[in-house]
C-alpha cells in the first residue's frame, strides 16, 4: 500500500465550561446518541479526569481500559476504545482516581490531541469535566465545535465567562507565538496601565490598532474562536433569555461571538435516567428535554440559534 | 434617516433590521436591564466590566431605541402594520383616524379589535388578568391600580400590539390623573 497522508474527516466537538455539575457529561452522552441515531459513527471520550463517570450513562461498569493506559503505560488511544450498547457509538472511558490534571506533561498532552485527531469516527466528542486548568482549555481548543454547558446561575455564568476568557487569552498567546510576536503582547501587558489597558479585549483592540499585520493574523485566526452555549436546567422564559443577555455581554466584554445554540429543561426524567443507567435519549425519547437535544444538535451543526420565546 | 443609521441602532439593540415595533420594545427593555446592573449576567464581571463602559452602553441603547421608536413613527401609518397584508383597502381612513386618536381606552380597543387580537391572548401572553384590560379598555379607572403599576401594564399591552409604549402611557395616564385628581382633588 502506498503511503497517503490521512485527512481527517471526523469532526471534533468538546464540551466543557468551567462549573461542575452542569450536566456536561449528560449532554456529551446525550448528543452522541442522537448524532449515532442519525448515523454518524461516534466516539466519545471522558478527559473529566479525576470524575470520570461517562461509562455510566451507558450502563458500562468502569471499564479496564481507561485514559490511565494512555497517561501510565503508553497505549495507544485507539486501543482503548469500548464498545456500548449501541451500534454506532463507543467510547474512551477516563481516569477516576489515579490521576490529575496538571501532572499531564506537554509531551503526554501533543500525543492525546495527534491521537484524538486520528481516531476512526464521524465524530469524536470530548466530555472535558469542571474547571479552566490549561490543560483543559488547550483540548477545547482542538476542537471544531466549542461548546460550554452552563445552568441558570451566578456561579456557573462566572465560571464560564472564567472558562471562556481564558480560553481565548490562551488561543492569542498561542498565535502570537506561533507568528513571534508574543515578546510585543507581553511587554505591552505588563505595561497595560500606562497603556491604559484593563482587559484581554483592549490589549487585543490595541495591538490590532498599532500593528496591523498582528490585526490581520489575530482576525484570522480567531475567526474560527466561536463559542456554543447550552443552557441546562431551564425552568422557564425567563432562564431561556439569559442566554441571549450572556451572548450580549460576552460580544461587549470579549469581542468574542456566541452562538446560543440550545437550551435544555429541567426534567426529573434526567436523574431518573442517570439512576438507571441508561442512555437517555433512547429511553426519554417522548421528553421535551430529548427534543431540545435534537434541535441544539441540529442547531451546531447548521450554525443556528435558539429561538427566543415571548417575540424577543 | 439613512439606512445605515438605521442599521446601526438595529445591531445596537442585536436585532435584524426591520424588526417589528414589538421586538424593539422587548430588546430594549431586555438590554437595559442587563446594563443597568439588574441582571445576574453582568454582576459575576464586577470591575472588569467597567461604570463607564456600562453607562455608555446603556446610553447608545436608549438612542437606539428612541431612534427607532421615531422612525416607525414616520412610517406612512403608526397602525399600517395592521394592514400589512391589503385585505382591508377600505380600512385606510379608519386607520388614518385612529392614527391622530389620542390613545384612550376605546382606541386601544378599536385597534386591538382591527389587529384581531382577543383580550384573553393578550391576558395568556402578558400574564395579566382578563378583567384587568377590560378595565383598561373600558376606562374603569376605579378598577385598575396604582400610575407606577398600571404604567407597567400599559407599556406591555402596548408593545404587544406594536404601538409605541412611551405615547400609550402618556396619553392614557393623562386621562387617569384627571379622573384621579376629581375623584379626590385634595389628594394630590
Amino acid at each position: 500500500m502506498t503511503q497517503t497522508t490521512k485527512v481527517r474527516e471526523g469532526e471534533i466537538w468538546a464540551v466543557g465550561g468551567g462549573k461542575g455539575g452542569t450536566g456536561k457529561t449528560f449532554i456529551t452522552s446525550s448528543i452522541g446518541t442522537y448524532l449515532a441515531k442519525k448515523g454518524k459513527n461516534v466516539v466519545l471520550v471522558d478527559m473529566d479526569i479525576g470524575g470520570a463517570n461517562l461509562h455510566s450513562f451507558f450502563g458500562i461498569n468502569r471499564p479496564q481500559k481507561s485514559l490511565t493506559s494512555f497517561f501510565e503505560m503508553g497505549a495507544s488511544l485507539s486501543d482503548l476504545v469500548v464498545k456500548t450498547d449501541l451500534s454506532n457509538i463507543s467510547l474512551i472511558s477516563g481516569d477516576v482516581h489515579s490521576l490529575s490534571t496538571d501532572k499531564i506533561t506537554f509531551g503526554q498532552k501533543l500525543k492525546l490531541f495527534r491521537q484524538i485527531m486520528k481516531l476512526n469516527a464521524q465524530n469524536v466528542i470530548v466530555d472535558l469535566g469542571a474547571g479552566s486548568h490549561y490543560n483543559t482549555l488547550d483540548t477545547f481548543l482542538i476542537a471544531d465545535r466549542m461548546l460550554v454547558v452552563l445552568v441558570p446561575e451566578v456561579i456557573a455564568i462566572e465560571n464560564m465567562y472564567h472558562f471562556i476568557k481564558n480560553s481565548l487569552f490562551r488561543k492569542v498567546k498561542k498565535t502570537l507565538k506561533e507568528y513571534g510576536f508574543k515578546e510585543i503582547a507581553q511587554h505591552i501587558w505588563d505595561r497595560r496601565q500606562s497603556y491604559g489597558i484593563n482587559n484581554i479585549k483592549e490589549l487585543i483592540d490595541y495591538l490590532k490598532e498599532s500593528f496591523s499585520y498582528i490585526g490581520t493574523i489575530l482576525d484570522h485566526e480567531l475567526a474560527a474562536f466561536k463559542v456554543h452555549l447550552v443552557l441546562n436546567m431551564v425552568r422557564n422564559n425567563n432562564d431561556i433569555l439569559l442566554g441571549a443577555s450572556i451572548k450580549s455581554v460576552m460580544m461587549k466584554y470579549l469581542g468574542v461571538p456566541i452562538q446560543y445554540s440550545g437550551y435544555i429543561e429541567y426534567n426529573d426524567a434526567v436523574w431518573k435516567s442517570v439512576r438507571e443507567r441508561k442512555p437517555f435519549m433512547l429511553n426519554y425519547l417522548a421528553t421535551a428535554c430529548a427534543k431540545e437535544i435534537e434541535v441544539l444538535v441540529d442547531n451546531v451543526v447548521k450554525g443556528k440559534e435558539v429561538v427566543l420565546p415571548g417575540g424577543y | 434617516m439613512p439606512k445605515d443609521d438605521l442599521k446601526k441602532y438595529y445591531d445596537m439593540l442585536e436585532l435584524p433590521p426591520d424588526a417589528p415595533l414589538r421586538d424593539i420594545h422587548n430588546s430594549f427593555m431586555r438590554l437595559k436591564k442587563i446594563y443597568a446592573g439588574e441582571s445576574i449576567v453582568l454582576a459575576p464581571l464586577g470591575e472588569e466590566f467597567s461604570e463607564k463602559k456600562r453607562k455608555k452602553i446603556l446610553e447608545q441603547i436608549e438612542e437606539a431605541y428612541l431612534k427607532l421608536l421615531e422612525a416607525k413613527k414616520d412610517a406612512p401609518s403608526r397602525t399600517a402594520f395592521l394592514f400589512t397584508d391589503g385585505q382591508e383597502p377600505g380600512a385606510g381612513a379608519e386607520a388614518a383616524a385612529l392614527d391622530d386618536a389620542p390613545y384612550t381606552g376605546p382606541t386601544l380597543r378599536k385597534i386591538r379589535e382591527k389587529a384581531g387580537v382577543e383580550l384573553s391572548e393578550i391576558s395568556k401572553e402578558l400574564k395579566l388578568r382578563l378583567e384587568l384590560l377590560k378595565h383598561i379598555e373600558e376606562e374603569k379607572f376605579e378598577g385598575l391600580p396604582e400610575a407606577i403599576y398600571l404604567k407597567v401594564h400599559l407599556k406591555n399591552y402596548a408593545a404587544y400590539l406594536g404601538l409605541n409604549p412611551v405615547r400609550v402611557i402618556e396619553e392614557y395616564l393623562r386621562r387617569y390623573q384627571a379622573w384621579k385628581e376629581k375623584k379626590s382633588p385634595s389628594e394630590k
